[in-house]
């Protein structure tokens, strides 16, 4: 007789897998770090998301110094429209935040980010699109800054890849 | 999760899909040298990319694969006689050689010259590493030779086995590159297994349950580094590489011989799960090898005579809840190899990805899938050879190795990465 291991697993069975979704809508916020990866930002944010905020740059209280947490950390998220928005307010209301840069810059920008992701435990997936100009220097630099903050550093070498990624997140 | 088309897009490997196409770019591995271990042996059954092939090895020791069936009515020439250099069908006599030429039709006069207009589909077969390797693309298109470390060390370093798979190969392959589940899944075996056991590196794995990943680009695929938290300010790397389409690697464990996959497109529903164990710089021992055949390590028992493993979906996979209860086994499966097939096989044939929830560090699945789609679009589209198939791409290295904690493991471990003939790996 057929063990019900193999039975289970024939294509006609599989097709009986439930139809209910099986997850709640995600909160992703995707943060752009310098000037270049906030215009690929802006570009990824007009396509349709099921809830992914998008944020094109970060500004910060100089008394946020490295290694403030908590009450003491004052930075703020520029959103689309333009608007400010409170940086630890929308990690604590996020399911994982992403970081996005293409060369070295916003070194400060992550650890500020990254101490609120550690506020709140939220894990932060790091990605690095190299721009046209960018040296592998500034590449090796941009993974430096951002190894020690990210559970997930991805380099890509497409600018596609943030939307195909943010698609595989369903963010 | 994927959309429906693009979950079609990737698992479709057929004549005439993207994906099919993208793999009839590439030598892959079709048999073991040992399927066809003399001239004028019995001829083998292939399937690949949904194609029915039969394999030969003709009087003169040459390889054929070609369409499994008779030009003349449709008979399968698994039933026919190898002999004089060629396949000769039982009915009615035709005779085939290694291109698929026919030959010989014994009804008509040999003066008419009819059997030189019939001619079945031939690919080339190639022996190297005990592999038997075809290229099923356009002849026009052949790539040189490929030069994968573990099939061109001498045959006394390298062995290979394969069994079969009862899934899709991309749910199989993403295994492959799917670092975040040795933690669980195996955990049982490092300690155990005799192709495992004993390595330094070993109690990084043991100590660091949740290691933090980096993913990077390389010429012909992937490079996916795992770092665990080390001694004097140090992190514990294990790099694993991903060449395009199909080919992944293991980081290493001390000296014991180094480890990796191919996952191979049998039709849609089901893959040939091969499995390579090499050292670079010498003979495995006899200890070894009879670890593999064993089915130690990667390797599988067999139901005897096949390629099937013993554990399989009839048994249920010889599912032991004792030992799993008694964390002997995590899922209470046996073996490497098993814990990862059974999973993946009960996903169902074709795994439903628009029902998956990623997360962050499935990022190197996210990647793999971007590239194929990537390259067999700008293939479909634009004819462009796709990654890996240039052999320079195949020269990469699994590897484990410690780093200060800084250094970036493209950098600092960019000599380890690289397959240099006499040279170790790079290991801990
Ligand atoms: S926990 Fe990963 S498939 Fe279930
Ligand atoms: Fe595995």
């Amino acid at each position: 007789m057929q063990s019900e291991t193999a039975r289970v697993t024939t294509a006609r069975e599989s097709s009986y897998r439930v139809q209910y979704p099986n997850s709640k809508r995600r909160d992703v916020k995707v943060v752009a770090l310098d000037a270049l990866s906030a215009s690929l930002v802006d570009e990824v944010s007009r396509e349709p998301w099921n809830g992914a905020k998008f944020f094109t740059s970060l500004s910060f209280s100089t008394d946020s110094a490295p290694g403030t947490t908590g009450e003491g950390l004052k930075a703020w998220l520029k959103d689309l429209a333009g608007a400010a928005n409170d940086l630890v307010e929308e990690v604590a209301s996020s399911d994982f935040v992403v970081v996005v840069t293409s060369a070295g810059e916003g070194a400060r920008a992550v650890s500020l980010i990254a101490d609120a992701c550690a506020l709140h435990n939220k894990s932060l997936v790091a990605l690095v699109v190299p721009g046209p100009e960018t040296t592998d220097a500034q590449i090796s630099d941009s993974m430096t800054h951002l190894r020690p903050f990210a559970r997930m550093l991805v380099i890509a070498s497409g600018a596609d890849y943030i939307s195909a990624m943010l698609t595989a997140l369903r963010a | 999760m994927l959309k429906k088309e693009q979950n079609e897009y990737l698992t479709q490997t057929g004549p005439g899909t993207p994906m099919g196409d993208l793999f009839r770019c590439y030598w892959m591995p079709a048999l073991l040298s040992e399927e066809l271990p003399e001239p004028d042996c019995a001829p083998v059954r292939v399937k690949l990319l949904g194609e029915r092939l039969l394999a030969f090895r003709d009087s003169e020791g040459r390889l054929g694969l070609i369409d499994e069936f008779c030009a003349h009515r449709g008979v399968s020439l698994w039933f026919a006689r190898n002999e004089e250099c060629g396949l000769r069908c039982p009915y009615h006599g035709w005779k085939f050689d290694v291109n698929g030429q026919c030959v010989d039709v014994p009804s008509e006069p040999a003066e008419s010259g009819y059997a030189k207009k019939v001619k079945l589909k031939a690919y080339p077969l190639i022996e190297k590493g005990g592999v038997l390797w075809t290229y099923m693309g356009p002849p026009e298109k052949q790539p040189p030779e490929p030069e994968f470390e573990f099939c061109t060390v001498p045959l006394n370093q390298t062995f290979s086995s394969k069994r079969i798979q009862e899934s899709n190969w991309l749910q199989a392959m993403e295994g492959g590159i799917d670092s975040s589940h040795v933690s669980f899944l195996h955990r049982g075996d490092l300690a155990n297994d005799p192709l495992f056991k004993g390595a330094a590196g070993n109690k990084y794995n043991l100590g660091d349950l949740s290691p933090v990943f980096e993913i990077a680009e390389s010429d012909g695929g992937l490079l996916i580094g795992a770092r665990r938290n080390a001694e004097d300010e140090q992190y514990y790397w294990r790099i694993t590489p991903w060449v395009m389409p199909c080919y992944t690697g293991v980081p290493p464990r001390g000296d014991h011989p180094m480890h990796g996959h191919f996952w191979v497109p049998i039709d849609d529903e089901s893959c040939w799960a091969w499995s390579y164990d090499y050292h670079p710089t010498r003979p495995l021992t006899d200890g070894e090898v009879a670890a593999m055949k064993d089915g130690k390590g990667i390797h599988v028992k067999y139901v005897p005579g096949t390629y099937r493993p013993l554990a399989n979906k009839d048994n249920d996979y010889l599912m032991n809840r004792e030992a799993q209860k008694a964390g002997r086994t995590f899922s209470g499966i046996e073996g490497i190899g098993m814990q990862d097939a059974s999973l993946q096989e009960s996903m169902g044939p074709i795994c439903d990805r628009t029902k998956e929830n990623l997360v962050g560090t499935d990022n190197g699945i996210i990647m793999a899938r971007h590239r194929l789609m990537r390259a067999a679009k700008a293939l479909v589209e634009k004819g462009v050879i796709p990654p890996g198939v240039n052999p320079e791409h195949h020269k990469v290295r699994q590897a484990a190795l410690l780093l200060p904690r800084a250094a970036s493991y493209t950098e600092g471990a960019k000599e380890a990465l690289i397959a240099k003939k006499g040279v170790r790996q790079t290991s801990v």
